[in-house]
């Protein structure tokens, strides 16, 4: 039985992207890299990895935003969502890291470094502020997450019933710094400030920004 | 909407478009996504190489033993970007060449 049967939200997104240029041609641009196999692995990781950087780079947020954070109210729409990054290429891998080995590794690239950087400051949850941002402003933590993509640290949606998103580590073997690997992923599993900004542009209710 | 071909003659080879969904394009795929396909219709009556006018030449005369002899036909000279879309069973598929960017006479 086919999972997507419905309409929905994140069908929407991707007829529109394939309906203009840019988005269709940028989409493909990284589909292709992210599902051919190569000799002996699933594809290739990093060829991916640039084209959905170059997708997020250059399509505009209406389109590229439209796929990655369109509102779900049923398991085909959030599947589909889910598979926006194919995330068997550019997410999953075969092992999972500790997150803050994943984090050294990311700190030696100067793309993912700065990134990173972005993500922490532009999506720092503040639970006295309205928008539950310390910094007031959905579109630069929407930026500073998706420019995540394409990075050792690409996150992707962890299930299908929550805008909880991760990237591929967790903190098993954590050692003394346990608590210090928790807070580093709970940053992203459980950030109000982040799951308020795809909410709020999902449901096109951040009227001020787009 | 359609573009028209440049090159002066043949006014009639123009591209145009028609938004489709994926299915109707009949290959097979079980999918809810769209497209633009865009194709190239239209008369190459007008001669546009010597070549084309001996041939017709020809044919009036009946010189050529063969009585079926190619005239030029509207076709794409050049291809739209490649398609991507995820069908029902959460599987990306990829469609190249399957849509004209630019129409000639050839």
């Amino acid at each position: 039985e086919p999972v997507l049967t419905k309409g929905n939200n994140c069908l929407d997104a991707a007829k529109a992207c394939n309906l203009n240029d840019t988005c269709k041609r940028f989409r493909s641009a990284y589909i292709t890299p992210c599902t051919s196999s190569t000799s002996n692995e699933i594809c290739n990781k990093r060829k991916c990895h640039k084209a959905l950087r170059l997708f997020f780079d250059k399509v505009p947020p209406k389109h590229s935003y439209g796929m990655l954070f369109c509102s779900c109210r049923d398991v085909a729409c959030t599947e589909r969502r889910r598979q926006t990054i194919v995330p068997v290429c550019s997410y999953e891998d075969r092992e999972k890291p500790n997150c803050l080995n994943l984090q050294e590794i990311c700190k030696k690239n100067y793309i993912c470094r700065s990134r990173l950087a972005d993500f922490f400051t532009n999506c720092q949850p503040e639970s006295r502020s309205v928008s539950s941002c310390l910094k007031e402003n959905y579109a630069d933590c929407l930026l500073a997450y998706s420019g995540l993509i394409g990075t050792v640290m690409t996150p992707n949606y962890i299930d299908s019933n929550s805008l909880s998103v991760a990237p591929w580590c967790d903190c098993s073997n954590s050692g003394n710094d346990r608590e210090e690997c928790l807070k580093f992923l709970n940053f992203f599993q459980d950030n109000i400030c982040l799951k308020n900004a795809i909410q709020a542009f999902g449901n096109g209710t951040d009227v001020n920004v787009w | 909407k359609g573009r028209r071909n440049q090159r002066g003659k043949n006014r009639g080879c123009v591209l145009t478009e028609i938004h489709l969904n994926v299915t109707d394009l009949d290959l097979g795929y079980e999918t809810k996504e769209e497209l633009i396909f865009r194709y190239c219709s239209g008369s190459c009556d007008a001669a546009e190489t010597t070549y084309d006018k001996i041939l017709k030449n020809l044919t009036k005369k009946k010189k050529l033993v063969t009585d079926k002899v190619r005239q030029a036909c509207c076709r794409p000279t050049a291809f739209d970007d490649d398609l991507s879309f995820l069908d029902d069973n959460l599987v990306y598929h990829i469609l190249k060449k399957h849509s004209a960017k630019r129409c000639g006479c050839v």
